[in-house]
Order: structure tokens, then C-alpha cells, then sequence
């Protein structure tokens, strides 16, 4: 992709600085909120125990990655290729093989308006199909980093489109809950599934304020809130809760602390579901992901996936 | 070509080379520490696609853990708790190989990436360069046993020109006692090499040393095998049988009446032949008993003069009192004893430039060989021998030393090894290839110590053995202590199970560490081996042999215990003629000394007459046979004095 983009655009000033990637800056810049949301079991958002042994079992784990590099500078328009993988590695006996095959994309992202006509002519000649315009508009004169951040957001957009269409064949060819590393509202099937369980390991939004946080951020190991709705405006809404999956005793409250969602629609006892999901997600925090720095949160089956991405993409 | 089971990998902490590269499998397949496999490259080179057959030497294991640590977190400190779990960690088996052969083997490129599989039987063969020798009309191969990895079963064969020469030659087998690796692994080759030898090759025969218990007295009496040695046997093509033709040779204890082996019982006497030397065979080998503190120059000197002047001539000297005829220990005394009183009478020092003192030492030190070697050595010069000049094919000759003292083991050593030499050399053996097999090489050939003559000698079958056809197959338990030259001259080495400390010496560093832990944990029956068409060592499995173990052997065929020396003289007499009894053999002998009927057994059991009385009695003196006193019963009368006799008479 790098030579591709240096010989397309050969006036082009290159970018070697080891590769680092986008994510781990341009993605840091949300800021941390705090939202309400609508308690589904009871009225007050409260502690429930996870009831041993209800555990559904997990057929499979799906999960996505995505890397963004700057390669090039035209003029002052960053030239970004980014790469974007998705795999789901379903359960054998006790090990993990991948479902098909794991998705891989490589695209470059440019800013057409900002490129100019000419720019992105050459570009095309050379990339084809996989370049992808960043809409930003001509008559604004962006901070270099503005379109970089758009970028990334576009290959987080294509990330999401991989990770659903996987989980979307599978739905198609296997049976089974499938345990989906984030949240499942980016499209309506996934929302609306019952075999589909995200889990959410960064809290950049908690959806609880006042009594409803300090129980959050209080609960014991193996325990779970009560059950809420998430809802946006461009997303499907479903039902979710905090679950406690390690003792956070001499860490910051939000260690072990995990958000599991689920579809809202036809599960009957939303109490029942919410158990037999919480008690599915804490059999797998063993074994540990470590030496993942997110091991707290993040379950093997996850990391598996994350590693087979890794060599792949 | 057999289903894919790995892949090549390679990578710049561990790269490959021409002659080892590593590959991965699935946790379930049948690779192992020895395992032959085949890569195929995808890369033609020079228009052909390389082909690489290695074997495996290291296996390695590893999961994602970065620390034990973390796995100890995950079960809480409770390994018990597995059983929540429900995902199994990512484990990676990766297996190092030592490339056999490339295919083409130019030019030689490091391993390619390719596809792995397991070596089939023509693989095998390939891998092992045993296609050069097992072509139709030129098969020279030898089984020495089954190579199995997964589903393949492939017989392994050795190259006849280089185990029996003239290419390389002779074999040497290190393993720990008591696991009965080296003796058993000696008989199966032996039978191999007696059924697949080609006859364009040769006759071929061996020569065993029982140097240690029963092992090697029953090698004709049949032993039980099991299915799956009966399948080895099959597979090898080798007969599940004991050795068809085997002759035994025994010295006798000090008694002289009884046979100095565990194969003593009478039933089993028929094949056994005593080992007996005069004066002339000893004193060839005088060196082998005597030191060098013993056998100065000067001493040297009068040896060879009796040599070649004294022994089996008549020797006179106008000092001695009579004319002598020396072919016996007990003739070489009476003359040393007539030359020591012409020297008193004279009153001199010297005779014939030897001095009084180194006279009497001589005498001294050659007495004493024919005490220390009782048994062995006849006092009356007579000798039963090897069969030397009309050795036979396919036969073993068994020669039991186990219950000698270490001189007269030296003395045969020494001397059945030199003469063999001797033989070999004027084409007069019988046979064209000897294979000698010597165990305990530790203590007759170490690697430290003082110089012997029978170390000396195997150092001298050992570098040129293999031009004149005589083979030296060669046992210990410590390699590393045996002589270097002897193990590095022998062309093919097999393993069985090792010490470990043993293992530690330098001489095994060549070996993966788990190379030597599996020669550490070697079952019975199972063998590393080497050999020069082999570019690496391979392991193979091998029969038991078809032969009555030494301990069946002595439960079955107890040794005879001798009652008296008649029943002893008995015992040597009955093998030859069944009919003789006790009471004919005392009746005979009664008149003789112990001495007289020693030389007239051991004349008989040489001679083999046809009638083992007439010739056994011919060497006494005639016995006059006992009759009643020729005199009256009725005693004479008492004479009566005449009563008017007045003198009483």
C-alpha cells in the first residue's frame, strides 16, 4: 500500500515513523460522560448475584481490529492506509478454530475535497476500489489531525461493517451464542438476536449517575446491576448491564468491570436472561487473557481472536 | 505420500539451515523425538521441487502465557479447578529435524517451507540412502531392526560391506546392564547377518567370549517370543529360531575333571568341547601373563631361547644329566631343575650367557602360569582347540572365560584372537569373515589404565580387522570409558538405554538434549543406531531373541555338580560312549593317579575313538583281577609232642 501511495502521488512528502498507529492517538480524545438510562428490572438500578452454574454455553467469539497509518503527506492532506480485520473463532471441544475465514481489508483513505481533483485522479489510476474518500468539506481549511481522525473513524466504520457481516453469516450457518466483543446495537439483526451477547470493556460512557454509579462501581465479584436500556438515536436499543467479572479489591472500581448487552425484544423473563448471560461471560474468565494489559476485562476467547488477527492482518 | 501433518516455519531468531529446520503439527499428531519426516517444497529449483527428509531431534511446546505466573492466577492457586474450564489455551507444538537427505542434493540450500508429512516405507529408504544397497541383484543388506512412527513400519536394514567390511566394519553397542539390551541386540544381528549374509559375500561365522553368567550358553535351545516379536521376525525375514549350528569350548575348573561353564548339564554336553592348552600355545603368549616387571630383557631372552631351542625339540647340553624332550609344563620344570643343578656342580653363574638368577625367576613365573591357569592349561602338553582351519559357516563358537580368572581370559583372548589373524591372513580359517564378539569392553579395552596385550590386540582387530574379514562386535556399559580408537573404528554403533551420567560425557554433546533423555528411557528392545549410510541416528525396534535366556536356561539345564573325580571323568567319558558306568570307570582306574586318568580323558575326548572303552583303558596299566586265595580250608594239625619225649620235641 505504502508503494502504492508513493507512486501514485510521487511529489508526496513519505512517512516512516515505525508505523504507529492511529488508534492509540487520534481515539484517546473522547471525553469520559456519564449517562442515564432506563432500569428494565425494578425501579432503581440495584445488585443481583449471578446464580452458579446457569451459564449458557458460548459457541463462538467474534471479534475485530483495525489499524491506521499515516504513509504519506500531499501537501498538508494526510494519506492513510488502514487496515481492518474481523474473525470469529468458534468452539471445538475446548479449543478455538476459526469459523471460515478471518476477514482482512486494506484500504487507503484521503480526503477528496481536500486532495484535490487531480490528486485523487492519480490515486484512483493506482489504488482503484480501495480508495476511500474522507467527506470533508473543500472550503474548510482542517487541522491536519481533524482529517486524520476522520479517517480513522472511517476505518472504524469499516471495521464494524466487517464484524457485522461475519456475525451475520454466522447467524445464517450456525447455532449458538455468539459472544461479540463490544456492543451488538450497530445493526438491527445483531440487536435484535438472541444469540448475539456483546460485552463492552471500556467505560468512556457509564450509564449511571448518582446512587446508580456508586453501585455500579461497587460491585462484588460475580455479581451484576440491574438491567437497562441503551438507546440512541441511530442505534437499536437493548438491554444491558454492569457485571463484576474479578474482585476489584486494591484496583480503581472500574477493574473486572465489564457491560454486557443483549437483545430487549422476546427474551421473556429479562431477570432469567440477564443470569444465564452474566453466568455464560464469567465461565469464560478462565483461562486468563493474560498477559493482555486488558485481562481483567477481556476473556480468552477474545484474546484468541485478537491473536490469530494479529498474525493476519 | 501420506496426509500433511505440519508445516515448515522458520524465523529470524530461528532460522533454518541445509541441515536442520523446524516445523509445526497439530496437538494430536504422531510425531515424536525420532520420528522420520518428509518436507516438500513448493519452490522448484532448478526445475525440480526439493524434497527433504529429516528426522525429528527436539520437540518444544509452549502456550500464549507470557509467565507460569499468570496461569497460576487464572486457576486461583487451585490446579484442581480446571474442570470450569471450558476453553483450552492456544498450544503450540514445534519439532526441530536433522535433515537426512535433500532430493536433489544439489545444489544445498537451506530447508524450503513446504508441507510435512511422515516418511513412508519408501521414504524410508530414501531418507536413509538404504537405496544404494537394497537394489535388485546388489542387496547387501543386513536387518537390524523396524523403524515405526505413526502408521509407517519400515524394516531398516544395515550395509553388509560396511558392518562385516571391507567398506567399514565392525559394530560396538553401549547400553546399561541388566536390561538385557547388549547380549540380546548381539544374538539378533547374528541371526540377521547368519540369514541375509549374501553368499556372494562369503561364508561368515562368530566367534563369543561368555564373559559374564549364562548369557550365551544356550544360544541352540529355544526361547518364547511374543506375537509382536514373532511379527519383527516376520517382518526382518530373519527365522524365529535359535542358532542352528553352535559349538561350545569350556576350559575345566582346577579339579581338571569338571567343565568351567554354566552349560554343564549332561544333556546338553554334546556340543561342548574342552579348552585345553600345552606348553607350546602358552608359551607363545607368554607376554599376555607376564608383566613387563616380570619379563625384562633378560628374561625375554631365555623365553625365546626355550622357544626356539627347548620346546617340542630334544635338547641336550653336556652339562645336563640327561637328554631332554620338553612339550609340557611338567618337562619344562625337569629341565630347569637339571640346568639349576649343572650350575650348582659347576659351581657357575651363567649357562649358555643366562644368568643363574634370571633362570630361576623364568622358571618361577612360567611354573606359575600353569598354576594360575589350571583348568586351562594341560600339564601334559596335550590340546583341545578350536577348530581352527575348518571353521563353518553360519556357526557361532562359544568360548566361556565367564568363570576364568582374569590371566587365563587373558591368555585366550590374546591367543584365539591371534590366531585368527594369523589364520585369516593365509585364507586358512574356513571361513571368509570371523565376527569376534568381546562384551565388558570397559575392562579389557579402557580408555585409561596400562597397556595390555589384549587391549593391544583389539586396538590392532579394530583398525585392520576389517581387510582381513575378522569383525569385532563389542559391548559395554560406558562408551566413553572404552579405548577411542576401538569405539571410533567400529563403523556401526548401536544404543540401548544409557546412564545419565554417561550421557553427560562429552562424547554425547553431538546428541539433542531430547536425543538423550528418550536413550535414557529406551524400552527394552528398542535401539539407536548409526551407521554410515545413516546421516543421523535412528531408532529402531528389535525381536527378542529366539533363545532360551541365560537364567531359563540354568532353571532348565542346571550345571552338573561333580560328586567325585571319577563321576567327573565320567561325565567328559559319556558323551562320547553313554554306556559307561561308574564302576567300569573306578575298576579301570584304580591302580592310575589322578594325573595318569586326566591325560587319558583328555587323549580320549581329543581322539574321539570309536570304542571309548578300549582306547580309555589302553592308557592304564592292567589291573590283575581279584580271585580267591588257592589254600585249604581245613587248618594243618596241631603237632603232638610223643608223651615219652622227655625234651619236649
Amino acid at each position: 500500500m505504502r508503494r502504492l501511495v508513493a507512486a501514485s502521488l510521487p511529489l508526496g512528502r513519505p512517512v516512516d515513523d515505525g508505523d504507529a498507529p492511529l488508534e492509540l492517538v487520534s481515539m484517546r480524545n473522547d471525553a469520559p460522560r456519564l449517562l442515564s438510562a432506563t432500569v428494565l428490572e425494578g425501579h432503581a438500578l440495584r445488585t443481583h448475584p449471578v446464580p452458579e452454574g446457569a451459564g449458557e454455553a458460548i459457541a463462538a467469539f467474534l471479534d475485530g481490529t483495525q489499524r491506521s497509518t499515516v504513509v504519506q503527506f500531499s501537501g498538508v492532506v494526510p494519506i492513510i492506509v488502514g487496515v481492518v480485520a474481523a474473525v470469529i473463532r468458534g468452539r471445538r471441544g475446548e479449543r478455538l478454530l476459526t469459523w471460515r475465514r478471518a476477514v482482512v481489508e486494506r484500504r487507503i483513505y484521503a480526503s477528496r475535497a481536500q486532495l484535490g481533483a487531480a490528486a485523487w485522479e492519480r490515486l484512483t489510476r493506482g489504488a482503484g476500489e480501495l480508495l476511500c474518500d474522507v467527506p470533508f468539506a473543500s472550503d474548510a481549511e482542517p487541522h491536519p489531525f481533524a482529517l486524520r481522525d476522520a479517517a480513522v473513524h472511517a476505518v472504524q466504520r469499516h471495521r464494524e461493517l466487517a464484524e457485522q457481516a461475519l456475525a451475520h453469516a454466522w447467524f445464517d450457518a450456525e447455532g449458538g451464542l455468539l459472544f461479540v466483543d463490544g456492543g451488538i446495537s450497530g445493526t438491527e439483526r445483531m440487536a435484535t438476536s438472541r444469540r448475539a451477547v456483546g460485552v463492552v470493556k471500556s467505560h468512556g460512557t457509564l450509564y449511571a449517575q448518582g446512587a446508580a454509579l456508586e453501585c455500579i462501581l461497587g460491585l462484588p465479584q460475580g455479581e451484576r446491576s440491574s438491567v437497562f436500556r441503551i438507546t440512541s438515536p441511530k442505534r437499536t436499543p437493548v438491554a444491558s448491564w454492569y457485571l463484576r467479572l474479578r474482585d476489584a479489591a486494591g484496583h480503581d472500581p472500574l477493574w473486572g468491570l465489564v457491560r454486557v448487552e443483549c437483545c430487549e425484544r422476546d427474551v421473556g423473563d429479562l431477570s432469567a436472561r440477564a443470569d444465564a448471560l452474566s453466568a455464560a461471560v464469567l465461565q469464560e474468565t478462565s483461562p486468563l487473557a493474560l498477559p493482555d494489559a486488558r485481562w481483567d476485562r477481556m476473556v480468552y476467547g477474545i484474546r484468541d481472536c485478537e491473536e490469530l488477527l494479529r498474525a493476519v492482518s | 505420500m501420506t496426509a500433511t501433518l505440519g508445516r515448515v516455519v522458520a524465523t529470524e531468531r530461528r532460522p533454518n539451515t541445509p541441515h536442520e529446520f523446524h516445523f509445526w503439527t497439530a496437538l494430536d499428531s504422531p510425531v515424536g523425538i525420532g520420528t522420520i519426516v518428509r518436507v516438500d517444497g513448493s519452490e522448484p529449483v532448478n526445475g525440480v521441487r526439493p524434497t527433504v527428509f529429516g528426522v525429528v531431534t527436539e520437540g518444544f511446546s509452549w502456550t500464549d502465557l507470557a509467565s507460569p505466573l499468570h496461569d497460576v492466577l487464572g486457576f486461583d492457586g487451585n490446579p484442581g479447578s480446571e474442570s470450569q474450564r471450558r476453553t483450552a489455551r492456544t498450544e503450540i507444538r514445534l519439532y526441530t529435524a536433522a535433515v537426512l537427505r535433500h532430493i536433489p542434493e544439489e545444489p544445498l540450500q537451506p530447508v524450503p517451507m513446504g508441507t510435512v508429512t511422515l516418511a513412508a516405507e519408501d521414504d524410508v529408504a530414501l531418507a536413509l540412502r538404504m537405496d544404494g544397497y537394497l537394489r535388485e541383484g546388489a542387496h547387501t543388506g543386513i536387518p537390524v531392526g523396524v523403524y515405526r512412527a505413526g502408521g509407517t513400519d519400515s524394516t531398516i536394514w544395515l550395509d553388509a560391506d560396511f558392518l562385516l567390511g571391507p567398506e567399514a566394519a565392525h559394530l560396538n553397542i553401549s547400553g546399561v546392564s541388566g536390561l538385557a539390551t547388549k547380549t540380546s541386540a548381539v544374538e539378533w544381528i547374528l541371526q540377521s547377518i547368519f540369514a541375509h549374509f549374501p553368499a556372494q559375500k562369503g561364508s561368515v561365522a562368530a566367534i563369543c567370549f561368555n564373559v559374564k553368567g549364562p548369557d550365551l550358553c544356550f544360544l541352540d535351545m529355544p526361547g518364547v517370543i511374543d506375537a509382536a516379536d514373532q511379527h519383527l521376525y516376520e517382518q526382518c525375514g530373519v527365522p524365529a529360531a535359535p542358532f542352528e549350528h553352535v559349538q561350545y569350548f569350556a576350559p575345566y575348573r582346577s579339579d581338571g575333571v569338571s567343565l568351567n561353564t554354566l552349560r554343564s548339564n549332561e544333556a546338553l554336553l554334546d556340543n561342548v568341547t574342552p579348552l585345553t592348552w600345552g606348553l607350546r600355545e602358552v608359551l607363545q603368549y607368554a607376554e599376555v601373563l607376564l608383566n613387563k616387571d616380570d619379563v625384562d630383557a633378560k628374561a625375554d631372552a631365555l623365553i625365546d631361547f626355550i622357544k626356539e631351542n627347548v620346546l617340542d625339540k630334544r635338547f641336550t647340553d653336556s652339562m645336563l644329566e640327561r637328554t631332554h624332550s620338553v612339550s609340557s609344563f611338567a618337562d619344562l620344570d625337569a629341565w630347569f631343575r637339571d640346568v639349576l643343578r649343572a650350575l650348582e656342580r659347576k659351581d657357575d653363574q651363567t649357562w649358555r650367557t643366562h644368568h643363574v638368577a634370571t633362570i630361576r625367576k623364568v622358571r618361577n613365573r612360567l611354573s606359575n602360569i600353569s598354576l594360575r591357569c589350571k583348568g586351562l592349561v594341560a600339564d601334559d602338553g596335550a590340546t583341545s582347540d578350536l577348530p581352527w582351519g575348518s571353521f563353518e559357516d553360519r556357526t557361532v563358537y562359544v568360548i566361556d572365560v565367564a568363570g576364568l580368572e582374569e590371566d587365563a581370559q587373558d591368555l585366550i583372548f590374546a591367543r584365539v584372537v591371534t590366531k585368527l589373524r594369523e589364520q585369516l591372513e593365509k585364507h586358512d580359517l574356513g571361513v571368509q569373515h570371523m565376527v569376534v564378539f568381546v562384551d565388558e569392553l570397559n575392562k579389557y579395552a579402557p580408555g585409561d589404565g596400562p597397556d595390555t596385550y589384549v587391549r593391544k590386540m583389539l586396538l590392532d582387530i579394530s583398525e585392520r580387522g576389517r581387510y582381513l574379514g575378522l569383525v569385532l562386535f563389542s559391548a559395554q556399559q560406558f562408551r566413553s570409558q572404552v579405548h577411542r580408537r576401538v569405539v571410533g573404528n567400529a563403523g556401526t554403533a548401536l544404543y540401548g538405554r544409557m546412564d545419565g551420567d554417561e550421557l553427560a560425557t562429552p562424547g554425547y554433546a553431538v546428541l539433542s538434549p531430547a536425543i538423550r533423555t528418550k536413550l535414557a528411557t529406551l524400552e527394552k528392545g528398542q535401539l539407536m543406531v548409526r551407521h554410515p549410510h545413516f546421516t543421523q541416528p535412528i531408532f529402531v525396534r528389535f525381536p527378542r531373541p529366539a533363545i532360551m535366556r541365560g537364567r531359563d536356561g540354568v532353571s532348565a539345564y542346571p550345571p552338573a555338580q561333580v560328586q567325585s573325580f571319577s563321576a567327573g571323568v565320567l561325565r567328559s567319558l559319556r558323551v562320547l560312549d553313554p554306556a559307561l558306568t561308574l564302576q567300569w570307570i573306578e575298576e579301570t582306574t584304580q591302580l592310575a593317579t589322578e594325573d595318569e586318568i586326566l591325560r587319558a580323558r583328555n587323549a580320549v575326548v581329543r581322539e574321539r575313538p570309536e570304542n571309548v572303552r578300549r582306547a580309555f583303558a589302553s592308557h592304564f596299566r592292567a589291573a590283575i583281577a581279584p580271585r580267591a586265595a588257592d589254600r585249604s580250608l581245613t587248618p594243618a594239625p596241631l603237632h603232638v609232642p610223643p608223651a615219652d619225649d622227655p625234651y619236649g620235641f
